[in-house]
């Protein structure tokens, strides 16, 4: 596919986040729009295109944030409901500016802490409709339920162990204690206290969970020309890909160890001539710690049922060969549903990371989100 | 006092049906393609392996393997607050290939369930008269 434009970041933010802020959706969105407008030096007259990621109880469109931000016009919007969550959004925009239909895009993901777990409870007698009568009678409610099924299914193929996902756990924590503004944990965590978290879902702990928080997260992308412009040095998408599974239900997945991070890896690698020792730092999505480590192996970082192994060598901690999850994942920073490893891989990319900056500035980074049924990933470089 | 706590009880539509029928007479009823003879769970609209909308129900063998499973030890709707820990596993049937289902393994120590595990279908009622599809170890 001939691409009309390269696309590159050039500006991130947040809202504030806490486990209760008392905000609006509306609120958030706002405060984390003008973070990343400010972040970027751009007003919003500036900006032709708004894409916001939303589950459909969690709904700010488009077309809302554009009239709260004051933006006169769009030329692309898009409110995606399906998918890979912040990833979706940012694919959306990706398109939408290498295709030359917007030139710089606004991309959200909001989140309330009750509401984004996904999944959803019957309510009162009425009965479940639809193929969640399938799972619910069983106690089948919650991606924590289907997280326990994907880890089961990698111990039985791979011998992996809780200490496997545990170590995961550990090496992030470190991360996050290393970033106390923006973590909410700020003690080493070590394995015992992994082990001896209460299980949600056997084998599935307490801390291998995301923490549920309300937050609004935004990026802005735009045409290499524009960015060059900007304020912050530009962050280039290289190569970006979804994927798939044959099964939409993520508990019914036709291989659980190889799900749709494997797509999205292939197609990501096939699209570029960087391969995996190109690159220096990864963002990888930690809904669940299980998730990363599929995708470590997806990805190519290590060999299939050997993250581990790979985690317990150091090789993701910031002096290894692959610092992951620099900010300390959404385990610690609180749920971002994908968008805060586009925001953190970013700015150690562009050497904005301050305190945090890995002791090898990054040039190539790599970030995902999701698993199961659906995916995405993509590479970023620093030029 | 004791308060009455309600089952997650499935609402039944035309394509659904057949499963919580059969359920109710002791058969696990999958939906069956009568154009190609694919079964599918769960049951949609047409057939993904050959795209046909003559689309029936058959009852399969009931026998099936442990592809995966998990422990929930926290309820996340009442009616199971007095049911932990129970297992909650995927059953990969022997009548196709790939053909799972999400279930529950019953009568056995939840930590002595293994991946790999042979499994024969029961049944459990579940409230107003339907019955629930679960999965038992194999007789040896």
């Amino acid at each position: 596919m001939a691409k009309k434009n390269r696309v590159a970041i050039v500006g991130v933010g947040y809202s504030d986040v806490s486990r209760g802020t008392g905000y609006t959706l509306d609120k958030l969105t706002a405060q984390s729009s003008v973070a990343a407008m400010d972040d970027a030096g751009i007003k919003p007259t500036d900006i032709d295109g708004v894409v916001v990621h939303s589950f459909p109880h969690q709904f700010v469109s488009s077309t809302h944030t554009a009239a709260m931000l004051g933006i006169p016009d769009l030329a692309f919007y898009s409110g995606n409901v399906d998918g890979a969550a912040y990833s979706v959004a940012a694919m959306h925009a990706i398109a939408a500016i290498a295709s030359g239909s917007a030139e710089t895009v606004l991309t959200l993901r909001t989140v309330h802490k009750d509401g984004a777990a996904g999944g959803g409870r019957p309510s009162g007698n009425q009965g479940i409709p639809g193929n969640q009568q399938f799972s619910m009678p069983y106690g089948s409610f919650t991606g924590s339920h289907w997280a326990g099924l994907y880890m089961q299914r990698h111990m039985a193929m791979y011998g992996s162990t809780e200490e496997d996902f545990g170590a995961f756990a550990i090496a992030q924590r470190k991360f996050a204690v290393a970033n106390p503004t923006e973590s909410f944990f700020h003690e080493e965590l070590t394995m015992d206290d992994y082990l001896n978290s209460r299980y949600i879902a056997k084998p599935l702990h307490l801390f291998d969970c995301d923490y549920p928080v309300d937050s609004s997260s935004a990026l802005i992308f735009t045409t290499e020309e524009r960015a060059r412009d900007m304020k912050q040095k530009p962050v280039f998408f290289d190569s970006w890909a979804n994927g798939t599974t044959k099964e939409a239900d993520f508990s019914l997945v036709g291989d659980m160890t190889h799900s749709s991070p494997w797509m999205a890896s292939k197609r990501m690698w096939s699209r570029t001539d960087l391969k995996p020792s190109d690159v220096d730092t990864a963002g990888l999505y930690d809904g669940f710690s299980f998730i990363a480590m599929q995708w470590l192996e997806a990805l190519g970082f290590c060999g299939e049922g050997e993250s581990g192994s790979f985690v317990r060598s150091g090789a993701t901690s910031a002096t290894g060969s692959l610092p992951t999850n620099t900010d300390g994942g959404a385990c610690n920073v609180g749920r971002r549903h994908g968008a805060n490893f586009f925001i953190e891989v970013t700015r150690q990319l562009r050497g904005t990371a301050g305190d945090r900056a890995l002791p090898k500035k990054p040039e190539v980074g790599v970030v995902s989100n999701a698993v199961g049924g659906f995916a995405a990933c993509a590479l970023l470089t620093a030029e | 006092m004791t308060t009455e706590v309600s089952p997650p009880l499935p609402l039944p539509n035309e394509l659904t049906a057949p499963f919580w029928e059969g359920a109710s007479k002791g058969q696990l009823v999958i939906q069956h393609c009568n154009a190609c003879g694919n079964f599918q769970h769960a049951p949609e609209p047409i057939c993904s392996a050959c795209l046909s909308f003559d689309l029936g129900s058959a009852a399969v063998s009931g026998k099936g393997t442990v592809y995966t499973f998990c422990i929930p030890t926290q309820a996340f709707h009442p009616w199971f607050e007095d049911k932990l820990p129970f297992v909650l596993a995927v059953v990969e049937l022997d009548d196709q290939p790939g053909l799972k289902m999400i279930t529950n393994i019953v009568n056995v120590n939840p930590d002595d369930v293994k991946v790999g595990d042979r499994v024969e279908v029961t049944f459990q009622p579940l409230g107003e008269g339907f019955m629930l599809p679960v999965f038992h170890p194999a007789a040896q």
